[in-house]
């Protein structure tokens, strides 16, 4: 991970009068596109000769990694990060990464930008146990609209997928992203052209009129509030299988061994140092206090649920 | 071996039960050996009646009293002797070696480098545990620099062997070492060692956690265990730049092979030929 701070353009004396940047923060996983979305924002600055800073964390290129990028721009800025609660735009690239980043967005009049993609990493699933569900965050996009209106889901992989490229949904976002800034399509459609693979610029092309025509054509109207996030798979019922762990308590000695390495924390000494199952539903059955128990104390069993001890 | 075999290994199967439980003190690595070999012994399918186990003296040797199978609980330091005259008289059985550091290395030391010499096929676990812990923690030739024991009131000021490389150096068919928190890689290093055709001589790293470690404040057993491993480095690195290891860290897994004759041919060529010029009465 590296974390890089690049000016753009040298800084000139502080104009007495400066306006406020317009600070669009840009987020999602590695592996999206979340460095060049911010990149084709930050040359279209430069181009229409504003000052701009972009500062980014990036590197996570394992899917999962979170990666986000803050360009501001305007007439003067100062900082390269866009302090909390002030971004006015927050383009996500992955629904729960933009879920993550809402505090920076100005309640008020921050537009939420957000495609409906989950990329649900390994690590949200803590707990180990079979069918266990995971804590991959979830709020709907009427959630969402409660805390900021101005917001937009959108299934945008879904639409790059439809054009025959799924790559190409940061494209679309960023057709929707440029509805809420004053830059002209032409400008962005050359930039855009400009930063993607030559193979790609049509199908981007096409990404790029799709995104923006949906946020501004009436006849998307209906579909905008039809938007819908999938809620996390319920945990599915596991109920193949017994497990049994038998105690021999005559043959245990306290040592303490099993209790501590438990992955699962399961198991306690009682009063009189003799090893107990003290959490039973946390078992996995991963056999570690069987192989290492010196005194052959343990032996965990699992049956199938037809052969299973009542 | 599949999941599921794995799964049906009943430890019981294999123990002298009216004895259990057994002798040692709660925590000691020893008996997490034990289930490492007897779980080795089962999935090789080794039949109970062509296993022959041979134990010196110490909490070590006393480990094969516990298993139900032909044991020979035999003199202090000289289990490889009575594997090697056992091994050359019934061939057909399956013999293995459970010592101690102060029993292999130290009184018994000799018998190590002629058993690695020979290269006879049997396999020696030495439980290495770093002390004389039957007789109440004396040195031992493992004991670590400026550890206590009670013959080293002031800390040990000897270095230690490098018990492996002694082997391999003696020329033992096959050398391995692994700690008990690995439970299964030791069981797969001990199968390793049974299937090999010559002598194999793995060093089990144990903890005596009542008296080396209570003596030394190495913590209880879960501490004792945890920081063995922090000490090893698997061969799995061996070949790998980045060795995010302390430099002096043990190695484990196979850490030596050594594809020589094995001991047992020779010897019967040996002893034809010997019978032959005793018929021919020259
Ligand atoms: C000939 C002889 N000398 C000394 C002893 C005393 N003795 C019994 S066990 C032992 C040391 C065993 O140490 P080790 O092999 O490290 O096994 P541990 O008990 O540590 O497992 C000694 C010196 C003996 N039994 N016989
Ligand atoms: S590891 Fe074995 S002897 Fe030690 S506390 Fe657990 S059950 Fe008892
Ligand atoms: S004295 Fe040490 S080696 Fe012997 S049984 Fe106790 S802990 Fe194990």
């Amino acid at each position: 991970m590296r974390v890089s701070t690049s000016s753009a353009v040298e800084r000139e004396p502080s104009p007495t009068t400066a306006a406020e940047p317009t600070n669009v923060l840009i987020v999602g996983v590695g592996g999206q596109g979340v460095i060049t979305v911010s990149k084709v924002l930050a040359q279209l600055c430069l181009q229409n000769k504003l000052k701009v800073k972009q500062s980014e964390i990036h590197g996570m290129a394992k899917r999962g990694g979170a990666v986000f990028s803050h360009v501001r721009f305007g007439r003067e800025v100062y900082s390269p990060t866009i302090p909390l609660g002030q971004a006015d735009i927050l383009l996500a690239l992955e629904w729960a990464e933009g879920l993550r980043w809402l505090p920076y967005l100005n309640p008020e009049t921050g537009t939420f930008i957000s495609d409906t993609q989950q990329i649900i990493p390994p690590f949200s699933c803590r707990n180990r146990k079979r069918g266990a569900t995971s804590n991959y965050v979830f709020r709907s996009v009427e959630q969402v609209k409660q805390h900021v209106p101005n917001s937009y889901a959108v299934d945008a992989t879904g639409m790059a997928e439809g054009l025959g490229n799924p790559r190409a949904a940061n494209t679309v976002l960023l057709g929707m992203l440029s509805t809420a800034l004053d830059f002209s399509v032409d400008d962005w459609q050359a930039i855009i052209a400009q930063s993607v693979p030559p193979k790609t610029v049509e199908v981007n092309r096409q990404a790029f009129l799709l995104g923006r025509e949906w946020i501004q054509s009436d006849a998307h109207k209906e579909e905008r509030e039809q938007v819908e996030v999938a809620k996390p798979p319920p945990a599915p019922v596991v109920d193949d299988v017994v497990i049994d762990l038998e105690i021999t308590e005559a043959w245990c000695k306290g040592c303490d061994i099993c209790v501590k390495m438990c992955p699962e924390r399961c198991l306690a000494l009682n009063s009189s140092e003799i090893v107990e199952l003290a959490n039973p539903d946390a078992c996995t059955a991963c056999r570690l206090c069987e192989w290492l128990c010196p005194d052959f104390a343990i032996a965990v069993h699992v049956h199938k649920k037809e052969t299973a001890i009542a | 071996m599949t999941e599921a075999s794995m799964h049906t290994f009943e430890i019981r199967d294999y123990l002298r039960q009216e004895l259990m439980p057994h002798f040692m003190c709660p925590g000691c690595g020893h008996g997490i050996a034990l289930r490492a070999l007897l779980w080795a012994i089962y999935e090789l399918d080794i039949d109970k009646d062509r296993l022959a186990i041979v134990s010196g003296i110490g909490c070590s040797g006393r480990v094969g009293a516990y298993i139900d199978a032909n044991t020979m609980h035999v003199t202090h330091g000289r289990p490889l002797a009575y594997a090697t005259g056992l091994k050359l008289a019934r061939p057909d059985l399956e013999v293995i070696v459970i010592t101690g550091d102060g029993d292999c290395l130290a009184i018994g030391g000799n018998h190590l480098i002629h058993a690695c010499r020979r290269n006879l096929n049997f396999t020696c676990l030495m439980l290495n545990n770093e002390v004389y812990g039957m007789t109440g923690g004396q040195v031992s030739p493992t004991t670590t620099v400026d550890r206590f024991t009670t013959t080293t009131p002031l800390g040990n000021h000897e270095p230690g062997f490098d018990s492996c490389k002694l082997a391999a150096a003696a020329g033992a068919g096959l050398v391995g070492r692994e700690i008990t928190l690995q439970v299964p890689a030791l069981k797969n290093l001990i199968k390793e060692g049974i299937n090999h055709p010559g002598f194999a001589f793995l060093e089990i790293i144990s903890d005596c956690t009542e008296i080396y470690g209570r003596k030394n404040q190495l913590g209880e057993s879960p501490e004792m265990m945890l920081s063995q491993k922090a000490s090893t480095r698997s061969d799995v690195y061996r070949n790998t730049v980045d060795q995010p290891f302390r430099p002096n860290a043990f190695e484990t897994g196979v850490l030596a092979r050594n594809d020589r004759a094995e001991y047992a041919d020779n010897y019967r060529k040996h002893v034809e030929k010997t019978m032959d010029v005793l018929k021919s009465g020259d």
